[in-house]
């Protein structure tokens, strides 16, 4: 009998399943893609039945599932901390102990109710050890110091893992409230975006500005000489307010905060003086903010060769998705090699726990490092076809989608394009994405306003082919792994930046996809298609949903992103769909 | 009944919807329920087995998108450019809880095809009630009044279709009058267990508070913060060296 | 295997407690680390969880069970 494993994600955001079968990976999946309901935390039971239907397994055929935290560890945390602040938790505390007590506390019970296990058979990891699990054991490295940097799991936001075979031996901690990652969500919330989801939008905004506020943020972090560090908690409330996580302190030494939604403008447009020094302000303020985590993110690096000694690092943790900070630390940093997995957040904590459990509990040696990022839900073709037919699109089966794509974005249209398994992770690889030809400076307007309805300064990302990603971009030799999953920048060759102005950023940079044949055949073909017709092997690529919702999974989700987008044409796994009159 | 809700809803509305703020609020709340409405007619468009349904459900969906952004433009001119942090649920992807999935279940598969389309004709029909006697009152201020107007059209669309195929049920011997009424009675249902759970938070709150300033306080002689910088890791996670029934063991605490 | 940094080698009394569910684990790993002075505030907290799963197992009457209080 095979053993199965199910590893879960869940109670803080972006829920998930992932399935072993004897240590390989059957499938991964996120719940929000299931519920439609974007960073859905809830607990993934719709993932998981797909990943037991993957498996062709029942509940009760689990050997194991494994929760990717320690809720104990957890509570304790919380409660230390409120009594530590006391009296200023008084508003959180109430909240806080009223979900644990009433319900989080039970969570095993809550589980098998839930997916229908056994008590014998929940297991529980800990929160940054799934998360350092995620990185090592989906990696190709059999030696790796291994950097965790989150927001908090229980204790530890920062740990530091040495990485060996099947072992992985904790080091270090930086322990709540001390905290990268709920800095850089301070700032987030600051400059008027979602915590959790607009620290890729304070990652585009940097480009715009200068690091002008870069003291005052010097005096939230200090970097200590030993190589860790210490925020001065002064300036955050994180730790005891219910829903605000910087004190007047903070608004004092940065200056009022952004409104959300407020337009950003730093490029003059429409807007007056006022308005555009007020951007200008926010701009120059997230970049700080990025060049400080970027530097901090260096100074654990170095911290963590001196420690562990290894050529490869292998980063996990929400901080890990910082693909600026990624390239820093590939060419900057002391490692020779740097590996990042697909679903560096909490939504990879499930596969870790999942490979904790079959690597470090029960002893089985190691398996080909991840390779591919299309593990969850794809759409049976026929099915595909009867939910089109009774939605009434027009649609055609094209014998070769790839190249009647490519000829569809030479032409100029802006696509949606769905083949295969959703994506494992954030980033759209090809699999659920908005595709345009990047040689128009046009194209980044026109999907940023008429397409996705999203701030016209977000940035979109190249998707290359293997052979060709090194003609025109600088990637660090370091970064080529993340290069595949998006999670890192590299600068646009100076003389090519003219040729694909819509993906290239304000800074000459890109974060770019290197696509792979092996790891997307497919897209693989249709980039290498469209290089063939402009001789320009790079296509705009962008994750295929709509402001404020999830990616797109199955067929009736693509096409109400499409009808309510200003797409021009979609493909459905080899249907091609009219865009409706 | 009909006369008492109206006059409910009145009297209601004159007072929510002039209080400074409580505009902006309130089609906050009216823009995550199309939201969350959005979410189950798609739901119901994935999972219906009469396909001829399907395209129903579908453009269903879309106006109810269509009417969330609708409102969320409202919010947005209301507030002058200054959305509230508490509204920001608009701008960002927010925690969307006005939406039927329960255990992993949506509204629909909860339900089945007759007793959804019941929920989606009484739901529509009172989302139609409401909408009239704001307009009624010209609430809350012309531009959002027009809004409305156009959002009220299809809302009556809504009520007509869903309307048709309960008669289509009937017409099929399906118990569409027991349908509505299990509806109805889910509806109350599910608004007394809303109170509830509101009321119970904020008693369970109350006490909490007591506790808290009563039990928790002395201990704060005791409590300090984690200092900053690297500490040896508590290494709680890892396995035991004697083999597996002990590294099982481990693993089993949750803690 | 991992080699760990604090092999799970229960006291008699953690071992006794953990055959309590969630609630002995819960005590014993504060008896086990330094944060031990909260154990008789999760022991307080304990029974309130008590009567917080008791109201919520009885919702639709919590409201007038709150008001007897």
């Amino acid at each position: 009998m095979p053993v199965y494993v199910l590893g879960i994600s869940a109670l803080y955001h972006d829920a998930a399943a992932v399935i072993l079968c004897d240590g390989v990976i059957i499938g991964a999946a996120q719940e929000e893609r299931f519920s439609r309901l974007k960073h859905d935390a809830s607990l993934p039971i719709r993932a998981a039945a797909w990943c037991l239907k993957k498996a062709g397994i029942t509940a009760a055929d689990l050997t194991y599932l494994v929760f990717y935290e320690k809720p104990l560890r957890k509570f304790e945390r919380i409660l230390a901390t409120s009594v530590a602040t006391f009296p200023k938790s008084w508003g959180a505390f109430p909240r806080q102990m009223r979900t644990w007590l009433g319900d989080k506390l039970w969570l095993r019970g809550t589980l098998c109710a839930a997916f229908g296990v056994r008590p014998d058979r929940v297991l529980f990891c800990e929160h940054h050890l799934s998360h350092a699990a995620s990185a090592f054991y989906a990696s190709p490295h059999t030696e790796a110091a291994v950097l965790a940097v989150d927001g908090v799991g229980e204790w530890a936001t920062t740990t530091l893992w040495r990485g060996s075979g099947t072992s992985l031996t904790p080091i270090s901690e930086v322990r709540f409230p001390h905290s990268l990652g709920m800095l850089y969500s301070t700032i987030t919330a600051h400059l008027g975006f979602a915590v959790n989801e607009g620290e890729y939008k304070v990652m585009g905004m940097a480009a715009y500005g200068q690091p002008r506020f870069r003291a005052e943020l010097d005096r939230l972090l200090k970097l200590d000489p030993s190589g860790g560090y210490a925020l001065d908690l002064d300036y955050f409330s994180f730790h005891w307010h219910p829903t605000r996580s910087g004190t007047p302190a903070l608004e004092a030494l940065l200056g009022p905060g952004r409104f959300p939604g407020a337009p950003f403008t730093p490029e003059g447009g429409a807007a007056g003086g006022a308005a555009r020094a007020e951007s200008q302000r926010w701009a120059d303020l997230a970049a700080s903010a990025q060049a400080q985590i970027e530097d901090a993110m260096l100074h654990l690096v170095r911290h963590a060769k001196a420690a562990v000694g290894t050529d490869a690092l292998c980063l996990a943790g929400g901080v890990a998705l910082n693909s600026v900070a990624n390239r820093r630390i590939a060419q900057e940093g002391p490692f020779a090699h740097l590996w990042v997995q697909p679903a560096a957040g909490d939504a990879g904590g499930a596969m870790g726990a999942a490979m904790w459990v079959w690597h470090a509990v029960l002893g089985h040696p190691r398996q080909p490092g991840l390779a591919r990022a299309d593990l969850g839900r794809s759409i049976p073709v026929d099915r595909a076809r009867e939910m089109l037919t009774d939605l009434g699109a027009k649609f055609e089966a094209v014998d070769d989608p790839p190249a009647s794509a490519a000829a569809d974005l030479a032409d100029g249209k802006v696509i949606g394009w769905v083949e295969g398994g959703d994506e494992w992770g954030p980033r759209a690889l090809g699999h659920r994405s908005i595709l345009a030809d990047p040689r128009s400076a046009e194209t980044k307007e026109h999907v940023n306003s008429r397409v996705k309805y999203r701030e016209l300064f977000r940035p979109f990302a190249p998707s290359v082919t293997a052979a060709d990603a090194d003609s025109w971009f600088d990637i660090p030799a370091a970064a080529q792994e993340p290069a595949c999953w998006m999670l890192t920048t590299a600068a646009v060759r100076p003389e090519k930046q003219a040729t694909i102005p819509a993906v290239v950023h304000v800074d000459g940079s890109a974060r770019v996809q290197v696509v792979r044949p092996t790891a997307s055949p497919v897209f693989h073909q249709l980039v290498s298609e469209f290089g063939r017709l402009t001789g320009v092997p790079i296509v705009l690529n962008t994750s295929f949903n709509l402001k404020g919702e999830p990616m797109v999974s199955c067929t009736v989700d693509a096409m109400a992103s499409f009808v309510r987008s200003g797409l021009d044409v979609m493909y459905v796994d080899g249907l091609r769909v009219e865009r409706p009159k | 009944m009909g006369h008492l809700r109206r006059a409910y809803l009145g009297t209601m509305s004159e007072v929510a919807w002039r209080l400074p703020g409580w505009p902006q609020r309130l089609l906050t709340e009216f823009s995550l329920a199309e939201r969350g409405s959005m979410v189950d007619m798609l739901a119901a468009a994935q999972a219906t087995p009469r396909r001829e349904m399907r395209r129903k459900y579908f453009l269903h969906a879309l106006d109810e998108g269509r009417h969330a952004g609708i409102f969320a433009e409202r919010v947005k001119a209301l507030s002058g450019g200054r959305v509230a942090r508490s509204d920001a649920v608009i701008e960002d992807a927010g925690l969307l809880q006005d939406h039927g999935i329960v255990g992993g279940k949506t509204l629909f598969e909860r339900l089945g095809e007759l007793e959804f389309l019941a929920f989606v004709f009484v739901a529509e029909a009172d989302a139609v009630e409401q909408f009239g006697v704001y307009l009624d009152r010209k609430l809350p201020d012309p531009e959002t009044t027009a809004a409305l107007r156009d959002i009220l059209k299809d809302e009556s669309f809504h009520v007509s279709y869903s309307k048709l195929e309960c008669e289509r049920y009937r017409r099929e011997g399906k118990p569409v009058d027991a349908a509505l009424r299990a509806v109805r009675w889910r509806r109350m249902k599910e608004g007394w267990m809303r109170f509830t759970r509101d009321f119970g938070e904020w008693a369970s709150g109350f006490w909490l508070l007591l506790l808290y300033f009563g039990a928790v306080g002395p201990f704060r002689l005791i409590a300090r913060l984690e200092s900053g910088g690297w500490r040896s890791a508590s290494g709680a996670s890892a396995v035991a060296r004697n083999g597996l029934d002990e590294a099982l063991a481990a693993a089993r605490l949750e803690s | 295997m991992s080699v760990p940094a604090e092999p799970f080698e229960p006291s008699r009394l953690e071992a006794a407690l953990l055959k309590f569910g969630t609630a002995g684990a819960l005590l014993a790993m504060l008896a086990r680390g330094s944060r031990w002075w909260m154990l008789p505030l999760v022991v307080l907290f304990l029974f309130v969880a008590i009567g917080l799963l008791f109201l919520q197992s009885i919702q639709y009457v919590a409201p007038f069970i709150y008001m007897v209080f």
